[in-house]
């Protein structure tokens, strides 16, 4: 490595932590070094542990043990003060926890009738106009938008018409909540569609089918006007969608790229820098990606009508961590640079991204 | 006398041209020490004590192939030349030279030609010329003396002479110039030789001095090689330690970058988190601040509200309820104010969605695009083929050649029951075309009817046969290909085999409740006669 090689952003491994079960997702609590890991206990229970990292360790701080095994969380529809956690289990109960108090749920519900693959919120934590909710996305085909205050019964529910054979959802994301009416929720499927719900006028927006299982979708940010979509899927591809510019049939302009070359298991942008964005694989790879925004982000087609102009994706760097799959990456919203990925090898890694301001 | 206990030195093959040991040289030779390669001049070795002596030999004799200057006038010349004057010295070399003119054949067998040879030798040939015998390679020098007595027939010695006493054979040379070959041979003690090459002594001694001489070149020159061997290793892996250590070097160099990254990372988060703890304080402080303000204010109220009621004689004071709480008494939380201020939870409502449909039904992971590819293309191609033996058919028309519509018409005889004129149809339309499974599966059925049961079977299986590759395509005419030819095993009492088909269509359609009835009865057929035989 010369010296103008070291001028790339370099991802270096901080900490490194075994874990004595099998981790499906980690997350940053907002505003602390702490961590949390949401997993499966061999004994078929679920777990949360919440960690520290004091100088160059990461110290447990707290274990909880939950009926049924977890497999993901989020923070996103909570405030600041209460950061209460929200997660969605094998079970399909889509609970809401006090980390202080975690014996009783602030809020639970058996959403789905089976597994909730994944989850997020929004309206929480400062970022984003409009009521707190929750997303769930699961294996019965249906996606859910949950609001904290009205028990039981979902605020949204997006699911396959009567008689239509079912797929699975595996990931959901919000978008567009740049003012308190205007939300989006965009849902990908195991086989391949995307889809993307306007929550104000309740209908579907927009679907395209990306031919591959979908393993996950993630807007630049939500809380802006929807700017740019990335969704991974199986066989080693994403696709980056401009979402600025909709053409009435063609839809939205996309750009997709190979890596990987197994599974890409997830997508996180920066919060810092919404054209950075690093993708997870299944052979325990990270890339690090840049977007570079095409010279016109839209152009008039044949008819005069406006259609989006994707851009272009560069690599800016990979690395190998592990030989089993990365299933979850969280980017920490206060240091930047500074994220958590867990792999099915059982073992959770705070990583270090140098040179991310020079970018 | 003679010393004879020293294995005498033999030189080998080789002269040289080097100048002889500068040491103790008569002054006699000096002619010679300025001239080594001038011809036959070298006195006798008894004349004089010195210690190197250059013997010459002739590099090549007359006409040997292989060797490097075969040529034979020089040759004589030189022998001419070494003639007088040299004479006992070549006498004293044939002494022992095999001057054989046989082929190098065993040594001990050469040393009986010995006084032939040399009477040969002797005899006006080149003193030499017997040297080698076809075929004889110039050795290479400084290798080949050896203290014993070998002959020198045998390629690559090309000369050979038992010496009077040992001589040093590391710093001896010899070296070929112009057809002579120049011996330079320091000698081990320093003393006077009687006679430059040992006497003849007996034969078994000569073999044994040979032999010895024989092996201890071989065993000098293994050593040579394994030295050679030894140090080449070590270089190699001296070069290999010195490449791994700059490899090193570079690899420490990265760590330590990366290393100073992680600790300035580390430095940073710490004290970010020193931050976060003291903003926690502070705002902690505040808000005990706030709560200790907010209590005295509430107090001070009490206190006016309790003059007020003493004077107004008010049963409950209002202090009651005056809640506490910090919150509600004053905006401290601005948060709280937005919480308040969210819109109210959406109204309920649901979107349908459907999913792609697919040209084939499964998505891609599950994908049999193979499969169904292949059965599309099979069923293209049917449509396609015509076997038509036009000849026979040419009274038909053209409704009546085309294998749909004769299938219709089939199907429709088989719904009237005249299945003798469906089973007419589905034959024309075979022959017209034999690649289309539905006519072979609508033939069994109405063979089952007529009980042909043979042909039932036949045309099921043929049904069968051409519905491969298995899809959900052509799922339901499997199914009714197996029931057919099922029943018709089991009308012919083969139930094992009826079972098998029946099972075999319970696995493609496994909610069919006839299907699952009849096989069951099947099983208890069998079970039964099982039972009776």
């Amino acid at each position: 490595m010369s010296g103008a090689g070291l001028e790339k952003p370099q991802l270096i491994t901080h900490v490194q932590q075994s874990l004595s079960y099998t981790v499906f997702d980690c997350k940053w609590v907002p505003c602390s070094a702490r961590l949390l890991c949401l997993g499966s206990v061999p004994r078929g229970t679920g777990i949360i542990q919440l960690y520290e990292l004091q100088s160059g360790r990461l110290s447990l701080l707290r274990e909880i043990e939950k009926a049924k095994p977890i497999k993901c969380g989020t923070f996103g529809a909570t405030s600041l003060q209460q950061r209460y956690l929200a997660t969605g289990d094998f079970g399909g109960n889509l609970n809401i926890w006090n980390l202080d108090a975690p014996e009783i749920p602030v809020y639970s519900v058996k959403g789905h009738k089976e597994i909730i693959n994944s989850i997020d919120g929004v309206g929480g934590l400062g970022i984003g106009e409009g009521a707190p909710e929750i997303v769930t996305g699961s294996r019965d085909g249906t996606v859910k938008v949950w609001d904290p205050r009205q028990k039981d019964t979902p605020v949204a529910n997006m699911e396959p018409v009567q008689g239509e054979s079912k797929r699975d959802c595996w990931t959901v994301a919000f978008g567009n909540a740049y003012n308190q009416e205007e939300r989006v929720v965009c849902a990908g499927y195991d086989n391949g569609d995307v889809k993307l719900f306007d929550l104000k006028n309740m209908s579907l927006r927009w679907e395209t089918n990306i031919k591959n299982g979908v393993c996950s979708v993630e807007f630049d940010r939500k809380d802006i006007n929807m700017n740019k979509l990335v969704a991974t899927s199986l066989e080693g591809k994403f696709h980056v969608f401009d979402m600025r510019t909709q053409h009435p049939t063609k839809g939205f302009a996309s750009i997709s790229e190979k890596a990987h070359k197994s599974t890409m298991w997830q997508v996180r942008h920066l919060p810092q820098n919404r054209d950075i964005f690093m993708t997870s694989g299944g052979a325990g790879s990270l890339h690090l990606w840049k977007y570079e925004y095409p010279a016109q982000r839209s152009k008039k087609d044949s008819e005069g009508v406006e259609m989006g102009v994707a851009g272009s994706v560069s690599l800016l760097q990979n690395v190998t961590l592990s030989t089993q799959p990365i299933s979850s990456l969280d980017w920490s919203p206060d240091k930047r640079g500074l994220c958590v990925c867990s792999a099915f090898d059982q073992t959770v890694r705070v990583l270090i991204v140098t040179k991310l301001s020079k970018i | 006398g003679r010393r004879a206990r020293h294995m005498p030195a033999i030189c080998r093959g080789l002269a040289q041209l080097r100048a002889p040991s500068p040491l103790e040289q008569s002054p006699g030779r000096s002619a010679r020490s300025s001239r080594p390669w001038a011809a036959a001049e070298r006195s006798p070795p008894c004349a004089s004590p010195s210690r190197a002596q250059t013997l010459q030999s002739l590099a090549a004799p007359r006409g040997r192939p292989g060797l490097r200057r075969p040529r034979q006038p020089k040759q004589e010349a030189e022998e001419a030349g070494c003639g007088p004057a040299a004479a006992a010295t070549s006498k004293r070399l044939d002494s022992c030279c095999r001057g054989s003119h046989a082929p190098p054949s065993v040594m001990s067998a050469e040393q009986e030609k010995d006084p032939i040879a040399l009477k040969r030798s002797r005899g006006g040939d080149s003193g030499l010329d017997g040297l080698g015998g076809p075929g004889v390679q110039l050795g290479s020098p400084d290798k080949k003396k050896r203290k014993s007595n070998t002959q020198v027939n045998v390629p690559p010695f090309l000369f050979e002479a038992i010496l009077y006493a040992p001589i040093d054979d590391i710093s001896s040379t010899a070296k070929i110039r112009n057809e002579t070959i120049f011996f330079t041979l320091y000698k081990k003690e320093v003393g006077m030789w009687e006679s430059l090459i040992m006497e003849n002594g007996d034969k078994e001694k000569m073999q044994r001095i040979r032999e010895n001489a024989v092996i201890k070149a071989q065993e000098k020159a293994d050593e040579e090689e394994k030295s050679k061997a030894v140090t080449k290793r070590e270089h190699k892996k001296y070069a290999l330690e010195a490449t791994m250590k700059l490899e090193e070097t570079e690899r420490k160099r990265i760590e330590n970058l990366k290393e100073e990254e992680r600790k300035k990372v580390t430095e940073e988060l710490e004290i970010w988190k020193e931050k976060q703890r003291n903003e926690e304080k502070q705002r902690r402080i505040q808000k005990e601040e706030k709560i200790h303000r907010e209590r005295k204010l509430i107090e001070e109220k009490k206190k006016q509200e309790i003059n007020k009621t003493k004077t107004l004689n008010a049963g409950t004071s209002k202090t009651r309820s005056i809640p506490t709480r910090a919150g509600s008494s004053g905006n401290i939380f601005s948060e709280k104010l937005k919480e308040e201020s969210f819109p109210a939870p959406r109204s309920t409502s649901t979107i349908k969605i459907s999913f792609t449909s697919r040209v084939f039904p499964t998505a891609l992971r599950e994908s049999r695009v193979a499969e169904e590819e292949e059965w599309l293309h099979k069923q293209a191609e049917a449509r396609r083929a015509m076997n038509a033996n036009f000849s026979e058919l040419k009274d038909l028309n053209d409704e009546e050649k085309n294998p749909d519509w004769l299938k219709d018409k089939g199907n429709k005889m088989f719904a009237t029951g005249n299945y003798l004129a469906a089973v007419n149809a589905y034959n024309l339309a075979i022959l017209l075309n034999n690649k289309i499974p539905v006519l072979y599966l609508n033939r069994a059925a109405c063979h089952l009817k007529l009980r042909n049961l043979h042909k039932t079977i036949e045309d099921s299986s043929k049904a069968l046969e051409l519905l491969i590759p298995p899809v959900p395509d052509n799922a339901d005419a499997r199914v009714k290909a197996y029931v057919r030819r099922g029943t018709a095993f089991c009308q012919l009492e083969l139930y094992a085999e009826g079972l098998q088909d029946y099972e075999a269509a319970l696995k493609i359609d496994p909610t069919n409740k006839t299907l699952e009835q009849d096989a069951e009865k099947i099983q208890h057929i069998i079970n039964g006669t099982a039972q009776d035989s």
